[in-house]
């Protein structure tokens, strides 16, 4: 070790606290940065090897002729394996629950070519089974459900009880979507269960297998072949077509790995970026309070380039400090991480690796934050004229007043204390700068996290407190007509029941979509309807309402024809507006409208229903399920209270972030107010020694810091607001409509906790100037 | 008396690495007296001002200034007696570089009287300053910013004023302005004045002088006939 080195560690250990500072932002940068980008690693990794190794099908035809369709794709080259099944909603019921299941057909005895499964517990489904199923791994948890069981699924000749066989998980359904508008299920609401194909076709009542399925050769995606099969689909009047990417359960999981993407890139460069600038701000300060040291250094024959290294090392030695363990605790983390996740999830195949890439750019990343840091400083420790820095007379700045000052002149009536503090903000503009760069930094990490938590909650109350009025639907076993529906008003707890049709729709425009057709009675009480302006609307008589996403994917606007396809039945249908829903791209139109455009009268196969005021929900239910026709009840609070459940990991994820935002803050308001503190020990000492009182001086220096983290607040509340839009529009689809919503309270609580955080960050600066010793700093140079 | 040291002890250190800083120190400074404390560095003479100043604590002994005994106060006491009782003047002027001249007197003198503006300004008037009242430092000359310094200290009309190398950053003619400025200021406030220089030759003009080695006054001289400021040579 040379003496340089010597001087280099003990300078860091003399000014340990600013260093510690830098280092754990720079732990935390780095450590977000591995867990975050390993995580989306991993559970990328871990998809693409379920969907190679159980042959996730590239696409999927539901609807329409899908033997002919699965004819015409076994003859293009690049596809492996066509596979034709029944999949239908049907009635489960499972102890006193009834509710809308998926059947799913599969061939017994062998796993199919395309779609396999992977058998958790118990066995595959064997040719000899008639009555066996298999249990999907979300549903068999949540009902506990275990090779032995029971539960009941309608057919044409009613409840038909099964055993459940074994449970398994499917690359389809990591994500139990029902379909690309209910992404969002509730284990109560929704369950798939595998049974042999031929029992499939019997419980759904078809004559044949009505969904096929296309994997490529080792699975690996062809966008042309995707193009041609999508459009081979269409022409055979598939209801239901997609490529992998949108899969309901793919394009949830899709969504959520963006999420981490997002999280592995946005976050660590805030950190990173406040570490960079608190670096530059101590060692900025270091360099200034060296000058002689400096001089002295070159006088005696050490080169630019050696004090250049010299002070680059204050930025190369915390950032490998918190670098190297931010990156192995990043890795660690991630596997935790990734473990919890797809055990969360049942993902069929989990690959947790080790990526040396990851731990090396982490490191990089955090070194190379320290050093950009050090580099201006450095460069000016290394250009100082020597006699000038040793004689020790920095060139003083011209005083003058402040800008507010100038533009205020009766602000120069103020106490003296007010205006040095009013002037010391102008007084050394580059820290000042960084100060409310600190501010607006912390505040966005806060924003950013906290918007999503409050969009999250937003939406749900949107979704499920102001567009969903109903408390419940009860699914009929087959279509019923309105007066069946009117009947069910006469159980005791019903208030009001009104028929719903829902039916899968492909809508036509400059590109074709295909979603969901909801026919309620005209001025409906069970669903509120918001235009773009926020404004509700009621459901119209001359046309459809059309979720907003479609007026971009069809290229319609509001009085523009669509056509409209129904189970093979096409027509032309007006388009009366475009309304703005959280969930899923949905069609709406009135019971009136369709039967007009149809010329028929229109069956139930739905109700909605709400209950009397008091009335007891178990009750309700337990009336209903008794009823005959009725095949199963979706409790309205269920998706919601499955998402309120869910809630807690926003909170905790919210408060992580909050954690981390309020330990950057600190960091960085600390290093930027101690350099401002240190910048001015000579004053403080020169003002206790005619007598100024401690805490005179203290409140002299809280209100110059405070007034520049008081600038900063608008600035961060405006730059966070923006970052927090652009994080949630990178979340937007047709999938999912996240506005941004921040509470009032939000800003308020954030500018309020970043403004305490500043506060106590000053404690340890003001806390030494207790132990200034007066009599040596006053007899100091100036410098 | 103004100041009066008994058998007054300063050490740094302990056991074996320990420095007498002062040892042993006995004297008797009465008001209205211009004393200069001169010494080689390192002989003390510093850290007596910094005791009598109430900046720093002696480690034994008695000393009383304008009859209060410094030893034991609190830290808050000896604050309100610094405010109170003393004025320092520093070598290198330590003003506020964000004030103005104006304002550097002010900031003590709002301290003591509330809205001090117009007593400053008639100081910075006595200190021939009355054109720079709205000057910041780093538009003074160094004679200017060290007679803002004084006037700083002479503000607040302390009983006893202490100068630590006042001429020290200062060029010979500047350097004998300011030390003519000391002097007639303790003529016409009679305020005692203890001014610690390496500078013999300032000793002329003092009505006494202290000469310290290794923490322990040598020689305790007084002028019979001082020479004025303008006098002196070095």
């Amino acid at each position: 070790m040379t003496p340089l080195h010597h001087k280099l560690l003990r300078d860091i250990r003399a000014q340990r606290a600013q260093f510690i500072a830098v280092i754990v932002t720079i732990f935390l940068g780095v450590t977000l940065f591995a867990a975050s980008y390993d995580s989306y690693q991993n559970l990328a990794a871990s998809y693409e090897s379920t969907f190679t190794e159980f042959r996730f099908a590239n696409v999927t035809m539901s609807g329409g002729d899908v033997a002919g369709f699965a004819d015409v794709a076994r003859q293009e080259p690049g596809v492996d394996s066509v596979e034709l099944r029944t999949v239908g909603d049907v009635p489960l019921q499972m102890g006193g629950l009834k509710l809308l299941g998926r059947v799913v057909g599969m061939p017994p005895d062998a796993q199919p070519s395309v779609n396999q499964v992977r058998i958790a517990d118990g066995s595959y489904l064997a040719a000899s089974d008639t009555d066996t199923a298999l249990a999907e791994e979300h549903m068999a948890d949540h009902f506990k459900l275990a090779p032995g069981s029971t539960f009941e699924v309608l057919g044409p000749t009613g409840w038909q009880t099964m055993a459940v066989g074994g449970v398994a998980s499917s690359p389809e359904y990591i994500w139990p979507a029902r379909n690309r508008q209910e992404l969002l299920t509730s284990p109560d609401n929704f369950a798939v269960v595998f049974v042999p194909e031929r029992l499939a076709q019997v419980i759904v009542g078809t004559d044949g297998p009505n969904e096929a399925i296309v994997y490529y050769i080792d699975g690996v995606e062809d966008e042309a072949l995707t193009d041609l099969l999508l459009a081979e689909a269409a022409s055979r009047g598939a209801t239901v077509s997609f490529a992998r990417d949108d899969q309901p359960s793919n394009a949830a999981l899709s969504e959520d790995l963006k999420g981490f993407e997002e999280l592995a890139l946005f976050f660590p460069m805030l950190f990173l970026a406040a570490a960079g600038m608190a670096t530059y701000v101590m060692i900025g300060r270091l360099v200034h309070a060296q000058r002689p040291q400096i001089g002295v250094l070159l006088a005696n024959g050490f080169t630019r380039r050696q004090v250049l290294s010299h002070y680059l090392g204050y930025g190369v030695i915390p950032g490998l400090i918190g670098a190297i363990p931010g990156a192995v605790a990043g890795v660690v983390l991630a596997r935790v991480i990734t473990g919890f996740y797809t055990e969360m999830l049942s993902v069929p195949s989990t690959l947790i690796r080790f990526y040396p890439a990851t731990l090396l750019a982490g490191v990089a990343f955090g070194l190379v934050a320290s050093i950009l840091a050090a580099i201006g400083p450095a460069l000016l420790a290394s250009r100082i004229a020597p006699a000038e820095a040793m004689r020790g007379s920095a060139p003083a700045g011209r005083g003058r007043p402040s800008i507010v000052e100038r533009i205020v002149p009766s602000l120069r009536r103020l106490p003296v204390p007010w205006r040095m503090a009013l002037r010391g903000i102008e007084r050394n503009p580059r820290r000042t700068l960084f100060t409310v760069l600190g501010v607006v930094l912390s505040l966005t990490l806060v924003l950013v996290s906290w918007g999503m938590l409050d969009t999250i909650v937003n939406l749900m109350d949107k979704q499920f407190v102001q567009i969903q009025q109903e408390d419940a639907t009860v699914y009929f076993a087959g279509p019923v007509g309105t007066d069946d529906v009117l009947a069910l008003q006469e159980v005791p707890g019903i208030a009001a029941a009104e028929s719903v049709l829902q039916t899968p729709v492909v809508l036509v425009g400059d590109d074709r979509y295909e979603s969901i057709l909801t026919t309620f009675d005209s001025g409906t009480a069970m669903h509120r309807f918001f235009g773009d302006d926020g404004r509700e609307r009621p459901l119209p008589d001359d046309g459809l309402l059309l979720g907003g996403a479609m007026k971009g994917i069809l290229g319609v606007s509001a009085g523009d024809s669509v056509q409209l396809s129904v189970s093979g039945y096409a027509t032309e249908a007006r388009v009366a507006g475009f309304i703005d829903e959280p969930l899923g791209t949905a069609a709406y139109a009135s019971r009136t409208y369709v039967e007009t455009v149809v010329g028929a009268t229109l069956p139930a196969t739905s109700a909605l229903i709400r209950y009397d005021e008091g009335a007891v929900v178990d009750e309700v239910r337990a009336g209903l399920v008794e009823m005959d026709g009725v095949a199963a009840f979706e409790d309205a609070n269920a998706l919601y209270d499955t998402a309120q459940k869910y809630m807690i990991f926003f909170y905790l994820f919210v408060g992580v972030m909050l954690l981390f935002g309020g330990a950057m803050a600190f960091a960085l308001i600390f290093s930027a107010m101690s350099v401002n503190i240190a910048e001015r020990t000579r004053e403080v000492a020169t003002l206790l020694a005619v007598g100024t009182e401690r805490h005179q001086i203290s409140r002299m220096i809280t209100a110059e810091n405070m007034m520049v983290a008081l600038f900063g607040i608008p600035l961060g509340l405006g730059f966070g607001y923006l970052a927090a839009k652009q994080a949630m529009a990178s979340f937007e689809s047709d999938l999912f409509a996240f506005d941004l919503y921040i509470r009032p309270s939000t800003l308020v609580v954030s500018a309020l906790a970043i403004l305490v955080v500043a506060l106590l960050s000053q404690w340890p600066g003001l806390r030494a100037i207790g132990h200034l010793d007066i009599a040596k700093i006053v007899k100091e140079r100036s410098l | 008396m103004a100041v009066s040291l008994n058998s007054v002890w300063k050490t740094y250190g302990e056991g074996a690495t320990a420095v007498h800083a002062l040892a042993g120190v006995d004297a008797e400074i009465p008001s209205g007296e211009f004393t200069v404390i001169l010494g080689p560095s390192g002989s003390g003479k510093t850290t007596m001002l910094n005791l009598i100043g109430g900046i720093d604590d002696v480690t034994s002994g008695d000393l009383f200034v304008e009859d209060l005994n410094l030893t034991g106060l609190t830290s808050d006491e000896r604050t309100a007696y610094r405010r109170s009782t003393v004025g320092f003047v520093f070598q290198f002027f330590n003003l506020i570089p964000t004030l103005t001249a104006l304002e550097n007197v002010e900031l003590v003198t709002s301290l003591t009287m509330g809205n001090g503006a117009e007593r400053a300004a008639a100081v910075l008037e006595h200190v021939g300053l009355a054109e720079r009242l709205d000057h910041f430092p780093a538009m003074l000359s160094g004679g200017e910013q060290q007679r803002v310094a004084i006037a700083r200290a002479l503000a607040k009309s302390p009983p006893v004023l202490l100068c630590d190398e006042p001429t020290g950053e200062l060029d010979f003619e500047t350097g004998r302005l300011i030390l003519d400025l000391l002097r007639r200021v303790n003529r016409e406030e009679n305020q005692t004045v203890l001014l610690v220089t390496h500078n013999a030759a300032i000793g002329d003009m003092a009505d006494r002088v202290l000469r310290l080695r290794s923490g322990s006054i040598v020689e305790d001289r007084h002028n019979a006939n001082p020479i004025e400021a303008g006098e002196l040579t070095w």
